[in-house]
């Protein structure tokens, strides 16, 4: 299963009645059912962590590409009209401002171990605070409450997968509480920003700017606000999207498919 | 009014410091310089007039370093072309045109290992990178193992092994053209360059054959000859693989404010009569 496709529902599982496993690509599965396909005796599996590495680059690479206006700057410099460059465009600087994370998992803490090296301080929410060695290990400081992530934060970077609790959990009320100077970079799921209140904070400058690798739905209309603004960056979904691990992700879904239809335990199963 | 200027800060080489300006201010005492490069300026010129001159080397290194990491990320997950499939009116477009280069694991040749460049193998390690170096002379053993560095004394043996060769060297009559075709042809075709030193450090000319021909997989550059490239046509201009950025990597707020306030204390020294923090001198 490459991409959400197809959906698998009551009236699919009922029209294949051999179907024993489901494979699919990445770790979100968010869009699968897993107790109906239980129900129906089909094994799930996902690509949990051969993700993470390149996720957690992608994140960074929309950090500095967002604060250094990489995407801006680009246009600038192969524009018809450049006849120069205006001494006053200015990026914001990375090296030592605050890094708050939102989802410490596996992808988080490697985001963090990346920001370190860049001497970011680097705050972090998540649902239990991680061991002091693995926290001295990146500098980061536990923040119980998102609320003080928020307010602190220079770069606020979601990491989290999606769940009912983490739907909509940044709104107008979380965008309101970050800095006006702020960036929010997004590698979780569309559905963990309220995309509305979202837009309307980038218009009114409620925060500074937004690079997305993910948006509800993929991809979005084509005459979504979003695609128009200057201070937004988007991506499509490219977190896992390079050569090497795309084939290690097909290795690893054939590996599950194979253990399912030999009824043997699958590796990466879901349950 | 020539003959009260004490002081220059030489904001982006401009005014340009030749013998005419040089004479039309007798009582000019220093030029600061807003930035590390002195390329721009004839340091034995100055020198001779009696003029001293400053840069702002430690301001600097950290937005540069910034800025050489990120061009190499945009380029490895080809950011600039994704982010406009994302945003194209036509919804359509080809998996393989949105596969990038896998960073962690990857090698980073760095060519110039001076503080903008040791700060950059400081960010790379941590990105799961092995890294090369290339330098005049060989850091200290304790530097290298902080980074996981090794170093190449020949610069072809890093040029054959890197997946991202970095330039972070300053333009002098050595390092002109320092990367010309022979060099990229010691490339993989696989690797990507990315200049955040000089234009005039790669030979540019050989450097858009490359990448026309795919001898090398693509490049970043900050820096081009001359700055910006000549509109009419520009075949850097056009090219996929490319990305170009507008010499913004001393471009931040901080660094800004930073770097004018090493002018500053330059000055101040200057006008005093006192030693200066960052003098540079002609070698």
């Amino acid at each position: 299963m490459w991409y959400h496709k197809p959906a698998i529902n009551e009236e699919l599982l009922q029209s294949l009645p051999n179907l024993k496993v489901v494979a699919s690509s990445g770790v979100g599965i968010d869009h699968l059912d897993v107790k109906l396909l239980s129900s129906y005796g089909v094994k799930v599996a996902n690509t949990p962590f051969v993700v993470s590495t390149d996720t957690a680059d992608m994140g960074m690479a929309l950090l500095l590409a967002s604060s250094r206006r990489i995407v801006e700057g680009h246009q600038m410099a192969v524009s018809p009209d450049a006849e120069y460059f205006p001494a006053d465009w200015l990026g914001v600087e990375v090296s030592g401002a605050t890094l708050g994370i939102v989802g410490m998992g596996t992808i988080g803490y490697k985001v963090a171990e990346r920001a370190k090296a860049f001497e970011m301080k680097i705050l972090y929410h998540n649902r239990s605070q991680r061991k002091k060695e693995e926290e001295n290990a990146v500098g980061a400081v536990y923040c119980k409450k998102i609320d003080d992530l928020l307010q602190q934060s220079d770069f606020v970077l979601l990491a989290v997968n999606l769940t009912p609790q983490t739907h909509k959990l940044i709104g107008k009320r979380e965008l309101e509480l970050m800095k006006p100077t702020a960036t929010l970079i997004n590698i979780s799921r569309g559905l963990v920003v309220d995309q509305d209140a979202l837009v309307e904070a980038l218009q009114n400058k409620v925060i500074k700017a937004a690079a997305l690798d993910v948006t509800y739905p993929e991809p979005l209309p084509r005459d979504h606000p979003l695609l128009k603004l200057k201070n937004v960056i988007i991506t499509p979904h490219i977190g896992s999207a390079t050569t090497k691990t795309r084939w290690v992700m097909m290795e690893e879904m054939a590996e599950s498919i194979e253990a399912g239809l030999a009824g043997l335990p699958v590796p990466r199963e879901v349950l | 009014v020539g003959k009260k200027v004490q002081a220059i800060y030489l904001w982006w080489h401009k005014p340009v410091i030749d013998r005419e300006l040089l004479q039309s201010l007798p009582n000019l005492k220093v030029i600061a310089n807003s930035g590390v490069g002195m390329d721009h300026l004839d340091l034995r010129l100055i020198a001779s007039s009696g003029v001293k001159m400053a840069n702002a080397p430690h301001a600097v290194s950290s937005a540069t370093a910034d800025a050489g990491m990120a061009l190499l990320l945009a380029s490895a997950r080809r950011l600039v072309e994704v982010h406009h499939i994302a945003i194209s009116p036509s919804m359509e477009y080809c998996e393989a045109d949105i596969l990038g280069v896998r960073v962690a694991g990857a090698t980073l040749g760095i060519i110039g290992m001076g503080s903008i460049g040791y700060k950059i193998a400081l960010r790379a390690k941590a990105f799961e990178m092995n890294i090369l170096y290339h330098n005049r002379t060989r850091r200290k053993v304790q530097e290298e193992q902080v980074v996981g560095a090794t170093y190449c004394k020949k610069i072809d043996s890093l040029l054959q092994q890197a997946d991202f060769v970095m330039l972070v060297v300053s333009l002098t009559p050595q390092t002109h053209n320092l990367i010309g075709k022979r060099e990229l042809e010691l490339m993989k075709p696989t690797a990507t360059l990315i200049n955040i030193s000089r234009g005039a450090v790669v030979d540019q000319e050989a450097l858009v054959a490359a990448l026309q021909t795919g001898v090398i997989r693509a490049a970043a550059l900050d820096v081009t000859s001359p700055e910006p490239l000549p509109r009419l046509d520009h075949p850097l201009l056009k090219l996929k693989n490319v990305i170009i950025t507008p010499h913004l990597g001393i471009k931040t707020d901080k660094a800004c404010y930073m770097i004018t306030k090493e002018a500053v204390e330059n000055i101040l020294a200057a006008l005093s009569g006192l030693p200066l923090p960052n003098e540079v001198l002609p070698s």
